[in-house]
């Protein structure tokens, strides 16, 4: 049954995955100012046929449809193709940068789910009470401010207080793990604190809901004592609304930390995609674009899987 | 029934953080509708006596490098920002629901459907279909709304599912629906009333976001062009300046703070209020 | 116990400043090179890096004079004729030494119409390039251009690369085989690029570092934060006010005014901008040391049509009223030229090296005299797009500038020029360009080029602004490093660290 439909899903990705490509494809063609005019700037001497002999050179005097066939083509033989300005294959490129984000993105999860949902639940058992309105506060303040201003203000923060932590200069995890784990603290707390928040009012909202259902009522009144109640029957319900919220937060993170990383000088793939968006870099784009697809389109099918797992009433398939 | 709306709208006072938020909130309504009484300059009128200067009597929240008054600037961000996010939010909210609520209930094959195009709105790059959208139209305040909108509507689609999904299996709609009712009627009487809390929770936790990313979006020379203000251009100019000039940020970034954070409140206190299954 | 644990610390940290010592200067940057083919690469965060691998045939010292590099030595034989003497000690990275060939091959390859180089158009005018014999290279020229010809072979685009390494198939974007006094160890993309001091570079006891690492950071406050920590020794600095951060008895500042600047380019043809007495007007409504304390916090100085640094050509800017605001006289030429009641025009930036700031101060300053400025903000490609079609009314951008007037003025003013994107076109002009070019006679040249300056701000086909101070910041470790005016860093070779 689970394998099935784990396939039926899988396949059912490709068209999504194949709008996808085509609408970035498409969408990053249309868009003035291609990849040689950036490359070549305002201060321009080439002659007309030179900056024709460009064109050809790097396969854009074809067709767009023929453009998107070739690389779909590729693509289906896992060949991303090679960045047009620096020539490197776009798929060390994604292997290169995939970890930065990756990990930055698991640590801020990580984060705000430890954060967010014993700080929901509790609130939420404690309803109306002096914690409660404490915690929800917080997590209010923390769901309003601006990621790259409270980045900021660690930035600022941090550079005053500690003389020798190091802020800036990645170093990959396996290479250096103290350092790596200091350059990545911050990032992950900054954009973990809305993710922390969100989770925590989901898991507050969702639990209240589940306290107020019939079968915790009846459980009540049967006798059962509270905590037991809490975490048997309650909690499991709760969760289903908070996976989801995680799993469409994971999604945003993989392909939104694009601000932070900018302000935290990380090489991840949100700053790859950026710098290839301004440059036109197209094979990057699309790649970055692909993969990241790829990935969400398996977190969706992830969130789905583990939904039936802690809701058995939802069926999968 | 104005017996009931009389209760509904004690229970919602009866919080004292809903009544003083309603009130923060009414006067940045106030200030976003009639900006032009509450700033004491014009936005975009540069002093060369104070450049940059800190927050000071003739300028309270102090003036950015152009001389220009950063707490007039917030009165008409806070105008032209509200407008983008509420309107940006509305319409993922109506698109979002549509979408969410059709997949949910019908399930099967219209499910699949929607929710491949909603996974592939998920999949595409909020930062290029901004750029993609800002690049054909032009940066202006529309193209950002429908950018920012489009962007919100896959959170809306995955949460609404979700809900109705999880409200589907509910003993009075499956009773509904034995007794033979219309769809559209189970959808507006049994599924909507049901999952609009989680709406008005998720409309506004994403009315805080939309406002965080029409600042992002400004922050990565996205957003609405200077020299209008808008609070998430203003955080995204101060930002460069904060070690040298942390009130150019600082205000604003407090003042959308302030902003989401009223809104937030409100959003918990009619979602207690209107649950039926709460305060019994 | 605790004692014990202090002095390891104390132990540990020793080692790490010695290890971290001997002569590894640590450079935060704000972007990365685009592509490391000599011949190929336009950005100028490659340039930067690569200036520091590859040599050409000349370069340029501190004080912006041509100096030999890979040619020992050159005599102007005539003025369309000019013979270099390769040096012979010559190694490139992998070992293998400089040869007459690889010298020949380096320019086949820059011109040679498939690679699309840059530098290409630098040589339309060379008939030949020939191997006399005895490390002796000739260029003969169709004109006599020696001068311009000269100041092109500084610069990275003409590098010379080893004939046999590009042949055996090597990714020149990707691989680098220079001469350089140092070579590429480690290349992270969007993260850091290590260079290692080249034992046997052709001068002795250069460079003076081990290795430098350029960190790349691309936000102002990490580069500022990076160098307050320590964790780099040297930073480039983009906003002036981070100045206030450092403060003067812990950091060394480095200020160099640059040859580029910022102009307001117009478009010639586009409504009232086509009359030179409203151009006139704009230039006198715009208040530049208003513009220079708002935009750069002062880090710059009002520039002319050729920078006022370069003293040997340039007439200052100072003799010309066109360049000090006077709202008063912009308003009597408006009249003078039927917009006394003032027009409207767009003005198209990027948000990009502060072009959208510099946009918003000129349309708040040209309000004061009626003329109402709409901004058009673009993206950056959108721009290049926009700036190539001529489809602007005008717009704000920066210009590279030279200490050479043929390279300053020609291809920006001339009607066939490559970058005159401004619909100008003048007779006169073109006739002094085409002249100035061509004279022998230095003092008929400077009189030439003399007029040629009074006559385009004269026609003001677009606004010169100002050219900005560059900025960079290091430690009190850091010595012997200075910026140069084209913005070059070359002279990291000479930088020390203790």
């Amino acid at each position: 049954m689970k394998l099935s439909f784990i396939l039926g899903r899988l396949l059912s990705a490709i068209p999504t995955l194949l709008i996808l490509t085509f609408l970035v494809f498409i969408a990053l063609h249309l868009v003035p100012g291609d990849v040689v005019d950036i490359m070549l700037g305002t201060q321009n001497f080439l002659s007309e046929e030179q900056v024709q002999q460009l064109y050809s050179r790097l396969g854009l005097d074809k067709p767009l449809m023929v453009q998107y066939g070739l690389w779909l083509k590729n693509f289906f033989t896992f060949n991303l193709g090679t960045s047009l300005r620096t020539g490197e294959p776009v798929a060390k490129m994604i292997v290169e940068k995939f970890p930065v984000t990756f990990e930055l993105a698991l640590f801020s999860i990580v984060f705000s789910m430890l954060l967010g949902v014993p700080l929901g639940i509790f609130s939420a058992v404690k309803r109306n009470s002096k914690p409660d309105y404490v915690i929800r506060v917080l997590g209010l303040v923390g769901l309003s401010a601006p990621a790259f201003w409270i980045g900021a203000i660690f930035i600022v923060l941090v550079s005053g207080a500690f003389v020798n932590f190091t802020l800036f200069g990645f170093v990959p995890l396996f290479k250096n793990p103290g350092v790596n784990l200091q350059v990545m603290l911050f990032p992950s707390i900054t954009l973990g604190m809305m993710v922390a928040a969100q989770i925590m009012r989901m898991s507050r909202n969702s639990m209240l809901d589940v306290l107020s259902q019939e079968y915790v009522r009846v459980a009540r009144a049967k006798g059962l004592p509270a905590k037991k109640v809490i975490l048997k029957h309650a909690l499991r319900n709760a969760l289903v609304p908070v996976v989801t919220t995680a799993g469409i937060q994971l999604g945003y993170l993989m392909g939104g930390t694009i601000v932070i990383e900018n302000m935290f000088a990380l090489p991840g793939m949100g700053r790859l995609l950026l710098q290839a968006v301004n440059q036109r870099d197209y094979p990057v784009v699309q790649g970055v674009v692909a993969f990241i697809g790829v990935l969400i389109v398996l977190l969706n099918i992830l969130v789905d899987i583990l939904y039936s797992l802690i809701d058995p009433r939802i069926e999968l398939g | 029934m104005k017996g009931e709306t009389r209760k509904l709208v004690k229970k919602f006072f009866h919080n004292p953080l809903n009544a003083i938020s309603l009130c923060v909130l009414g006067l940045f309504v106030i200030v976003a509708l009639f900006p032009g009484l509450v700033a004491p300059y014009d936005p975009l009128k540069m002093d060369g006596e104070y450049f940059m200067s800190s927050p000071v009597g003739a300028h309270w929240f102090g003036t950015d490098q152009f001389g220009r008054d950063i707490l007039s600037r917030i009165v008409f961000g806070v105008q032209n920002s509200m407008m983008i996010a509420v309107l940006a939010v509305l319409l993922a909210a109506a698109l979002g629901t549509f979408l969410g609520v059709i997949a949910g209930y019908f399930g099967k094959i219209v499910d699949g459907v929607i929710m491949r195009v909603v996974d592939a709105m998920f999949a595409f790059p909020a930062l290029i279909l901004a750029l993609f959208i800002i690049a054909l139209f032009g940066a202006s305040v529309p193209n950002l709304v429908v950018a920012i909108g489009i962007v919100y509507t896959p959170i809306f689609a995955r949460t609404m599912r979700g809900s109705t999904i999880s409200v589907k299996q509910n003993l009075y709609v499956v009773s509904a629906k034995a007794l033979g009712k219309s769809h559209l009627g189970v959808i507006f009487r049994e599924i909507l009333p049901n999952i609009s809390s989680i709406l008005i929770v998720t409309f506004t936790t994403n009315f805080s976001t939309a406002l965080l990313s029409e600042a992002s979006l400004g922050f990565l020379g996205l957003g609405v062009p200077p020299p209008t203000p808008t609070l998430g251009g203003l955080v995204g100019e101060g930002s460069r300046f904060l070690l040298a000039a942390p009130w150019i940020a600082l205000f604003p970034g407090g003042i959308i703070a302030l902003i989401v954070l009223s809104i937030n409140i409100i959003g918990d206190g009619l979602r207690d209020t209107l649950d039926p299954r709460t305060g019994k | 116990m605790k004692r014990a644990w202090s002095v390891l610390l104390v132990f540990l940290v020793l080692v790490l400043a010695l290890g971290f010592g001997a002569g590894n200067l640590k450079f935060a940057i704000e972007t990365e090179p685009v592509g490391l083919d000599p011949h190929l690469i336009t950005a100028f965060a490659s340039h930067r890096i690569l200036e520091n691998v590859y040599d050409g045939l000349l370069m340029y010292d501190a004080e912006m004079n041509l100096v030999p590099a890979l040619a020992e030595s050159f005599e102007i034989v005539d003025p369309n004729t000019v013979v270099f003497t390769l040096r012979s000690n010559v190694t490139f990275h992998d070992g293998s030494p400089l040869t007459m060939e690889d010298v020949l091959y380096s320019f086949e390859r820059i011109r040679d119409p498939n690679m699309g180089s840059p530098a290409a158009s630098y040589y339309t005018e060379v008939s030949s390039i020939r191997d006399l014999g005895d490390n002796r290279l000739e260029f003969k020229l169709n004109v006599p251009m020696v001068a311009p010809l000269l100041h092109n072979l500084a610069g990275v685009n003409s590098s010379i690369v080893s004939k046999e390494f590009v042949e055996s198939g090597a990714n020149m974007q990707l691989q680098t085989n220079g001469t350089g006094p140092f070579q590429i160890a480690e290349y992270v993309a969007g993260d850091h690029i290590t260079l290692q001091k080249c034992a046997n570079f052709y001068e002795q006891g250069i460079p003076k570092l081990d290795s430098i690492t350029f960190v790349i950071i691309p936000e102002e406050i990490g580069r500022v934060s990076a160098l307050r920590n320590g964790d780099v020794h040297l930073a480039k600095i983009s906003e002036p006010v981070s100045l206030n951060m450092l403060s003067a008895n812990a950091f060394t500042i480095y200020r160099q005014p640059v040859l580029s600047y910022y102009l307001l380019g117009l478009n010639d043809q586009a409504g009232a901008l086509a009359d030179p007495r409203v151009r006139r007007a704009i230039s006198m409504a715009i208040d530049r040391e208003a513009l220079i304390k708002m935009v750069a916090f002062g880090e710059a100085a009002v520039t002319g049509v050729m920078n006022p640094t370069v003293e040997a050509w340039a007439v200052p800017p100072s003799a010309f009223p066109e360049f000090s605001y006077n709202p008063q006289k912009a308003k009597e030429l408006l009249e003078e030229a039927g917009y006394g009641d003032g027009f409207s025009f767009s003005i198209t930036a990027a948000a990009r090296y502060n072009f959208d700031k510099v946009a918003q101060v000129i349309q708040a300053q040209l309000a004061q005299v009626g003329i109402q400025a709409n901004l058009d903000m673009v993206e950056w490609g959108i721009f290049i797009q926009k700036w190539r079609d001529i489809d602007f009314d005008s717009f704000v951008s920066m210009n590279g500038g030279s200490v050479d007037p043929d390279k300053q003025l020609y291809r920006t003013f001339h009607s066939e020029g490559s970058t005159n994107k401004f619909h100008f076109s003048n007779a006169r002009v073109d006739e002094l360009l085409e002249a100035g070019r061509l004279e022998t006679n230095l003092q008929k040249q400077y009189e030439i080029y003399a007029e040629l300056q009074y006559l385009l701000v004269e026609e003001s086909p677009f606004i010169f602004l100002y050219s900005p101070n560059n900025l960079f910041a290091s430690t009190l470790r850091v010595s012997g490093f200075s910026p140069m005016p084209n913005e070059s860093l070359t002279e990291l070779r000479v930088t020390e660290i203790q």
